[in-house]
């Protein structure tokens, strides 16, 4: 009877609150943001300064790269922690995957999975995608392994110690080039201007491209490592 | 140029560096990671204090500013760093505090050290982040990654209390930063800007009601990450559950870089004339007030020595964030001494109370039964931290709590005064509760004090890192309680900054 | 108007679960739906019925949406996994010490 209590009178408060949240988001006035100048001048210099056709990485990789740069120091952090939390000692043998048609069938389709997440990531100035989406695809690959060949497959193939190595390659590569910024450019993280090509080709636009490749590498790495740290534990048991 | 002070990209990357250097010493010899450990945070103190030094002409006619612009330079979207006066107190103080935290912790951390420097690195280079930001999103960014990397450090001990204070620290970290975001998201759709310089001068423009909801939101999320009263109870187990250095860091430390945010978004970006218009000032006040009593009152029940320090630490912060709410010069001159000297204190009251553990079972006050016969100048160094926390006289905290006493009086609110009195007075009961079950007789074998004291030649035998650094802990407190004067100038610029926000406008608008 | 009011539903929702849900993945969840609303609407919101803030080759576009909500609800993405991945580690980590994931049964964590 309480907990009934505590429930209506929580529904009630946030019913209250969402109703005046709404009423007072129903007051706000028309998108600003194209109004004010500020994204106005990306849509209309963004090519030219960046030379990336997609505006959104252009934002992500150059106008607002640091951000970019403390969120991937973020998911080396959040890895790091997760590893330290969960760190035992145990190889997580166990399972021994799916049946032999699943497996064949995942060894035909694996290529194209591995190609079409180096294709989102080093297209990322281009076509939508980038370094974070690209990278999720290639660690999904590695879960797909994880249940498909047993847990072990991929756990011998690719070390945590290789994957923590991609992860810090991918982390130092960036700040490597946000380094480079300041010694060719003067500015930390600016777009290197020697690496420019011709609009629309594979490489140009600057240094992106391969902030999107390390990046890639990274958070494909990062989110490997997270899944093997997570699943060790019910390996533990099953011994 | 204004743009190219690259001394605040390096205050923000060094830490970071040093994390990634230290991420891979797990093969290191313990010497060369403790040196490591130490000159990174040593060359991030010698960056900021000579930074002081060299400024300190500017520092003192506050026309100190360097900015630092990530970018295009002369399009509107960029990221600024700016730092004045204001920055440049909070950054010398958590600097300086921080640095000798790492002293401490290459002796108190015996395993992993290679992720718990790791983390404790990122932490810092969050930290200036924070404090060195002028642009909202990157702020929102570096608050939520001071929350994720302190998590596992909460954590470290891997225990299943210490598990526990750990996930509920994240999901009320996180969940004020959901607020967080969506107050930065208000205002981008409002203002179509990030820069706090920017929304400074067009606040005004945004409807009476959507500024109540940005400022609520703001708030929430800061009041949460500052454990005021109705959120609270995250904040004594988080910071009791974690390694001594830890507690230090997240409760001497961290709490006033929340200040600082506090600051910075109510003083600087969003005029305090819209929090006191809409009401909110005087809420927040009596809210913060409570909870100053309301945390000292539940350090009395605490049984156990590092729940009590941090159930102390919300009766103080709650002090400072009610007397900062006056807003009168006053106030802001007691509310940054306060901050001053609880940044002292507090990590002073930590890393002994982690040294303290050594030598019994538990915090539980049981357990340390005898305590002050076995260590004896640790534990009187803790007394005197302990009385300069209560507030008495030749120590900062006494200088501190009067001129927070005065700011009370001269603003006529007597509630104020007499929370400051009684929480000093609560303060002495629960310490003396702890001191005396110290000094219950226990017959030890130990030297005693007089010889202790008399020959030097076991006062050095005896001391290591972790004493020496308590004991400088203390003797700055003391030091600092007689020439209180020497923060006259920094403090006083600083509040300057806080009035004048529209110098820092300018000048970061200007480029 | 819409939008606001899907975001207000879904936000009050996931503050809900977070709050009075006892079983943690569930409080995980409903975190993770608070953040979700909040991206969706920013999302929502800044779509002023343009393209994606994307050049084609050889075509003129003239009406874009704003690319810079996009950018930051990416960021704010990532963090929301990096932060759910260390509860969920965390939980993991719980239920090995004390073999329950319930609130109600872990004493201490629901006052």
């Amino acid at each position: 009877m309480n907990k009934l209590m505590k429930k209506i009178m929580i529904s009630v408060v946030l019913t209250g609150v969402a109703f005046a949240l709404y009423q007072n988001f129903s007051l706000m006035p028309e998108y600003q943001g194209l109004n004010e100048g500020l994204s106005n001048y990306i849509i209309k210099s963004g090519l030219n300064d960046t030379g990336s056709l997609n505006l959104i990485t252009a934002v992500l990789y150059d106008y607002r790269a640091f951000d970019s740069l403390g969120e991937s120091t973020v998911i080396f952090g959040a890895v790091s922690g997760i590893v330290l939390i969960l760190s035992r000692k145990m190889l997580p043998v166990s399972s021994k995957g799916l049946s032999f048609i699943v497996k064949r069938a995942l060894g035909i389709m694996t290529p194209f999975i591995a190609l079409f997440g180096f294709y989102v990531i080093t297209h990322g100035h281009l076509t939508p995608g980038g370094g974070f989406q690209g990278g999720v695809i290639l660690a999904a690959i590695s879960i797909i392994f994880s249940i498909v060949y047993g847990s072990a497959f991929d756990y011998r193939r690719y070390s945590p110690q290789t994957k923590t190595l991609f992860e810090t390659g991918g982390a130092l590569t960036f700040l490597g080039l946000g380094l480079a910024g300041i010694l060719m450019e003067g500015a930390f993280l600016q777009n290197l201007g020697f690496l420019t090509a011709e609009t629309g080709t594979l490489i140009s636009a600057g240094s992106i491209p391969y902030i999107n490749i390390g990046v890639g590498f990274k958070v494909g790495a990062g989110l490997a490592i997270i899944f093997y740290s997570m699943i060790q534990k019910t390996f533990e048991e099953d011994f | 140029m204004s743009w190219m002070n690259i001394e605040l990209i390096l205050l923000i990357t060094l830490p970071a560096l040093t994390a990634v250097l230290m991420y891979f010493s797990r093969d290191f010899n313990q010497r060369v990671r403790n040196f490591l450990a130490v000159s990174g945070a040593g060359a991030e103190l010698y960056l900021i204090v000579s930074l002081f030094i060299y400024n300190f002409d500017q520092v003192k006619n506050s026309n100190f500013f360097l900015q630092y612009t990530i970018g295009y330079q002369d399009t509107p979207f960029v990221i600024n760093f700016a730092m004045d006066n204001l920055s440049l107190l909070f950054s010398l103080i958590v600097t300086g505090a921080v640095f000798l935290i790492v002293i401490f912790s290459t002796q108190y951390i015996k395993d992993k050290e290679n992720r718990y420097f790791g983390l404790f690195f990122l932490v810092l280079a969050s930290i200036q982040g924070t404090i060195l930001t002028a642009d909202l999103f990157t702020l929102y960014l570096f608050i939520e990654a001071i929350t994720i990397f302190t998590t596992p450090l909460i954590s470290f001990k891997k225990t299943e209390e210490t598990t526990r204070a750990a996930m509920q620290y994240l999901f009320y970290g996180i969940t004020g930063g959901v607020f967080f975001f969506i107050s930065i998201i208000l205002i981008y759709f409002n203002l179509g800007t990030l820069k706090m310089a920017a929304v400074a001068e067009s606040f005004a423009l945004i409807s009476t009601p959507m500024q109540l909801t940005i400022i609520i939101f703001f708030l929430l999320a800061l009041l949460i990450k500052l454990g005021i009263f109705p959120i609270h109870f995250w904040l004594p187990r988080a910071h009791s559950a974690c390694p001594a250095p830890i507690s230090a860091l997240l409760s001497g430390v961290l709490l006033k870089v929340y200040l600082y945010i506090f600051m910075r978004l109510f003083w600087t970006m969003i005029a305090f004339d819209f929090l006191v218009e809409l009401h909110l000032s005087a809420f927040v006040l009596d809210l913060a007030l409570v909870s100053s009593l309301i945390g000292h009152v539940f350090a009395l029940q605490a049984d156990n020595l590092k729940k009590m320090l941090a159930y102390s630490s919300i009766g103080h912060i709650g002090m400072i964030l009610a007397v900062l709410m006056l807003n009168t010069e006053a106030a802001f001159y007691g509310g940054m001494l306060h901050i001053i000297a609880h940044l002292m204190m507090k990590s002073g009251l930590f890393l002994s109370s982690g040294y303290l553990l050594q030598t019994t079972l538990s915090h539980h006050i049981d357990d340390l039964k005898g305590i002050g016969h076995k260590n004896r100048l640790v534990f009187i160094a803790f007394i005197t931290v302990c009385l300069g926390t209560i507030g008495m006289p030749p120590l900062i905290g006494f200088v501190s709590k009067w001129y927070v006493l005065l700011a009370f009086l001269k603003a006529r609110h007597f509630f104020g005064a007499f929370v400051v009195a009684a929480g000093s007075i609560i303060a002495l009961i629960y310490y003396l509760r702890y001191i005396s079950q110290a000094y219950e007789t226990v017959k030890s074998e130990s030297p005693s004090l007089k010889e202790e004291l008399i020959s030097l030649k076991a006062f050095f035998k005896s001391t290591n890192t972790m004493k020496s650094v308590i004991y400088t802990f203390t003797l700055l407190i003391i030091f600092f309680g007689l020439g209180y004067q020497l923060f006259e100038i920094p403090v006083n610029t600083a509040i300057f900054e806080l009035l004048n926000p529209q110098k820092y406008i300018e000048l970061v608008l200007g480029g | 108007m819409f939008n606001n009011l899907i975001f207000i539903i879904l936000f009050m929702l996931g503050f809900y679960a977070l709050i009075m849900k006892t079983n943690l993945i569930k409080n995980v969840i409903g975190l993770n739906l608070m953040e979700a609303a909040v991206f969706f609407w920013v999302i929502a919101f800044s779509d002023i019925g343009g393209e994606v803030a994307i050049h084609k080759m050889g075509e003129e576009v003239t009406k874009f949406n704003d690319p810079v909500p996009q950018a930051l609800t990416l960021t704010g993405i990532v963090i929301g996994a990096s932060t759910a991945a260390l509860l969920l580690t965390l939980i993991i980590e719980l239920n090995k010490f004390s073999g329950t994931i319930d609130r109600d049964q872990l004493e201490g964590l629901n006052d």
